[in-house]
């Protein structure tokens, strides 16, 4: 119900106010409601982050920005949905890479989208890796638990959230880097992560910063490394993979936002001009950081090489995990 | 401060007049969600979250909560009356609830549907105000191993339960597991009988085959026998006669532990405590062969499981931050969305909201009693509504219930097909609840199984390392082979078993 009111009170107010303060892109794009496909169910930290932004966007554009929640299969109907739909402007794809990646890199998956079936616009979220294990693990470093794997190759169990998850990317990454085996135990997301680890059936989880902060904090769980090249604002004190040694062990889940192919160069400008700022309004950014996910702007060239360089990462390791199965 | 001057400080906040407006709203709510088919928890809860939005914290959960366990009840009204469950724990409910119905007794089911409720959501709470903290440490160890052990278990006594027809029952397991098949492989990510189909890649969606199931197929069933009315009701004979109360009391006490043990292990889900709670009491019935025909007890224990269920589900969510079902899932998203992350820090963070909400689920539990007890009369005349309208309107109902689940027509077509598949079923006399159980439990077993593979590297003698995993493993394979065997030593169990 807030929604909608909001929703109203938004509209009205910017037809009151609009056409004296907006700038010049914005008086012909938006002018009718945008859509926002989120390939992830209501109410998950991906949709958590689309509608903190869809609010401030709201604001921006003028106009209703709905989240359409078009969940399955890891993302691939949200998607596939968003990939197919008109390229005009009104209908955004929340991109959650490297899942979108994988995906297409599967050729099991039968993706009807390519990584060129998208232009990405801004990105809105980095959640780096996190390696963590409980608190009374014999592993008090990520050097302990390497020794370990080394000694022991294949009898360290490492959980993942999924198959083809940034996680298992990630314990890749680690295979290669330290040349280590771990045992590679798939969950179904971080729920049962946190229940296979505390439960002693798991010994390590690779995870996110998002997902697994709290814990940390409290001390039920011990942070061994951060998968990133920067600490995390959240856990200042647990270190980076690359001060640890591991450059190349650089892993994140990231969101961002964007359009079909063959959008118009014009409506992507407004876009990414009115997204960027609504991301920069300082209540997005509380009420991202409340909810555990590092903000991390980027847009054009910046973001368009990111996303490019992120998928040769994930082809990589995903033609490794591809054969190893 | 103990436990116990927490939760009066709770209750306190939660007798506030916003607070018990917020609970009896999301009781109301919740019981017109559970009234209707295809409207289930999980389902009503998720619809329902944006209510909450403008409201603050506590009574926005007090609330979500409220409407979570008043759908867990209302999902008894339909099963009763129509013999659509309106939500999938109520599955149960159905066999002996519909049959009293038939037999003119509808008014007594509900009635003990709803005191049942109200003692087994009064007495798990109570119980997890005492054990949360302790508990959930315990019900840690139950690993990949142990939850499949479980999961044999259950399908083991699904088998037993559900046949008047051992080859029948085993026979609808296999298709149940069949179709819990389809879908993205645990392990290896790889699409299996999905036939290019993306919407098929996380399966074949519980909900609408349930609702095609036993909704659809039953109106196809009734439409056949052109009845004007489903069922007869004597709507002055709500109130259960003393041999009615007698019956039922063993039930509701064993229904509430059985449902409050098996709410505290992660991933059990609604259906199996109604399962075990109704196996176990016509196991322990001297008159087994009245089950399945309108017995009580049928009605009571599984009612009663079914809401101790529901409130020992808030353990592991509370003390751990581990949904155990899917609509505890929903409701961990509502947690989240509020700003609040469950989980240990929960109780040493925010206490005092977190014991107003505990405090609120027996201000709920009471609201529920007193909202259902006197309209009992009113939703039994729900039967006066000619069967053309009745029929049309859970029609209509399931169609916008099976598209609300994920805003696809693709569930709406999976509905109508299981339907005509359960209307063929029921033709052939074959029993629906194994599919059911086995559609469900599928995933999690083939999950669970692989899992525990994976962590073995592959050896099966992982099971031989766990006690737990090996009992749960191999005491139901044994009582079935026993079963199988000796067929005659359970004949009279069995020929009284209706689907």
């Amino acid at each position: 119900m807030l929604n909608r009111r909001t929703l109203i009170a938004a509209t009205g107010a910017a037809a009151l106010a609009g056409p004296a303060v907006r700038p010049a892109w914005a008086q012909n794009f938006p002018r009718k409601a945008i859509q926002m496909i989120v390939a992830f169910p209501a109410g998950g930290s991906t949709d958590i982050g689309a509608r903190i932004v869809a609010a401030a966007a709201e604001k921006e554009f003028g106009q209703p920005v709905v989240v359409v929640n078009k969940a399955g299969a890891g993302g691939q109907l949200g998607f596939t949905e968003a990939a197919r739909a008109r390229p005009d402007g009104y209908t955004l794809a929340f991109l959650n890479l490297p899942g979108l990646n994988t995906i297409i890199l599967d050729p099991e998956r039968k993706a009807v989208f390519g990584i060129d079936s998208f232009v990405p616009v801004i990105n809105q979220v980095l959640d780096p890796g996190l390696v963590w294990v409980k608190a009374d693990s014999p592993y008090k470093t990520f050097a302990d638990l390497i020794e370990a794997a080394k000694k022991n190759p294949g009898k360290i169990s490492a959980c993942t959230t999924g198959i083809l998850s940034d996680d298992h990317l990630a314990i890749l990454m680690t295979h290669e880097a330290s040349k280590v085996d771990f045992r590679i135990v798939h969950f179904d997301g971080g729920a049962q992560q946190i229940t296979g680890v505390l439960g002693g059936h798991v010994d390590v989880a690779f995870d996110n910063v998002g997902g697994a902060f709290k814990r940390v904090r409290s001390g039920e769980l011990r942070g061994l490394a951060v998968l990133d090249n920067e600490r995390s604002k959240f856990l200042p004190d647990v270190p980076t993979s690359k001060e640890l040694g591991y450059p190349t062990i650089i892993s994140s889940s990231t969101r961002g936002i964007g359009v079909q192919k063959g959008t118009p160069p014009d409506v992507i400008k407004a876009l990414e001009a009115g997204l960027l700022k609504a991301m920069q309004n300082p209540d997005h950014i509380h009420k991202l950081e409340e909810a555990g996910l590092g903000f991390k702007p980027m847009v054009g060239a910046e973001y368009a090489k990111y996303y490019a360089d992120l998928h040769a990462q994930a082809a990589k390791y995903t033609e490794w995990a591809l054969k190893m199965r | 401060m103990d436990a116990f001057q927490h939760l009066m400080a709770g209750l306190g906040a939660a007798m506030s007049p916003g607070n018990l407006m917020f609970a009896f709203a999301g009781c109301m709510l919740g019981t017109l969600i559970g009234l209707l088919p295809g409207l289930g928890p999980a389902a009503g809860t998720a619809i329902l979250i944006p209510l909450t939005f403008s409201l603050d914290a506590t009574g926005a959960i007090i609330m979500l909560c409220a409407i979570y366990y008043g759908a867990m009840y209302g999902g008894t009204i339909t099963s009763v009356l129509i013999n659509v469950p309106g939500e999938a724990a109520s599955v149960i409910t159905c066999i002996d609830g519909y049959a009293m119905a038939r037999q003119g007794r509808a008014g007594s089911a509900l009635a003990i549907a709803a005191i049942g409720s109200f003692v087994g959501g009064t007495l798990a709470t109570l119980a997890l105000v005492v054990v949360a903290i302790p508990l959930a440490t315990l019900a840690l160890k139950f690993g990949p191993a142990e939850f499949f052990g479980l999961m044999v278990a259950g399908l083991c006594l699904v088998i037993g339960l559900a046949g008047k027809n051992l080859l029948a029952a085993l026979l609808m397991t296999v298709l149940g597991l069949l179709l819990a098949m389809v879908g993205l492989d645990p392990v290896r990510g790889a699409p299996r009988f999905t036939f290019g189909m993306p919407e098929l890649y996380d399966g074949i969606g519980f909900i609408p085959v349930v609702m095609g199931l036993f909704g659809i197929g039953e109106l196809l069933i009734a439409a056949e026998r052109r009845e004007t009315r489903m069922i007869e009701a004597d709507l002055k004979k709500w109130n259960p006669t003393k041999q009615e109360w007698r019956a039922s009391a063993g039930a509701i006490g064993r229904g509430s532990v059985v449902g409050f043990v098996l709410g505290l292990i992660p991933g059990v889900g609604s259906i199996v405590p109604t399962f075990m709670a109704y196996v176990l009491e016509k196991r322990v019935s001297k008159t087994p062969e009245r089950f399945g025909n309108g017995a009580i007890e049928g009605v009571a224990s599984a009612e009663t499981a079914n809401n101790a269920y529901a409130n020992a589900a808030m353990v592991p969510l509370l003390a751990l931050g581990v949904p155990s079902s899917p609509t505890i899932a929903v409701l961990m998203g509502a947690f989240i969305v509020n700003g609040i992350t469950p989980g240990p820090f929960l109780f040493t963070e925010r206490p005092e909201l977190v014991w107003t909400v505990i405090a609120s689920f027996f201000v709920g539990n009471a609201i529920l009693l007193i909202l259902n007890l006197p309209l009992v009369g009113l939703w039994a005349k729900l039967l006066k509504i000619p069967f053309s309208y009745m029929c049309t309107g859970v029609l209509i109902f399931c169609v916008i219930g099976a598209y609300g689940l994920k805003q696809s027509m693709f569930d709406v077509w999976i509905m109508l097909g299981f339907g005509m598949l359960g209307y063929l079923l029921r033709k052939l006399d074959l029993p629906l609840a194994p599919a059911i159980l086995a559609l469900i439990l599928g995933p999690m077993m083939e999950r669970s199984l692989r899992t525990t593979l994976e962590i073995s590297a592959g050896s099966f003698a992982i099971f031989l390392d766990r006690p737990l995993a090996l009992a749960l493993l191999t005491i139901p394979v044994i009582v079935l082979g026993f079963m199988l065997l000796k067929p005659r030593a359970f004949a009279p169990v069995r020929q009284a078993d209706a689907e």
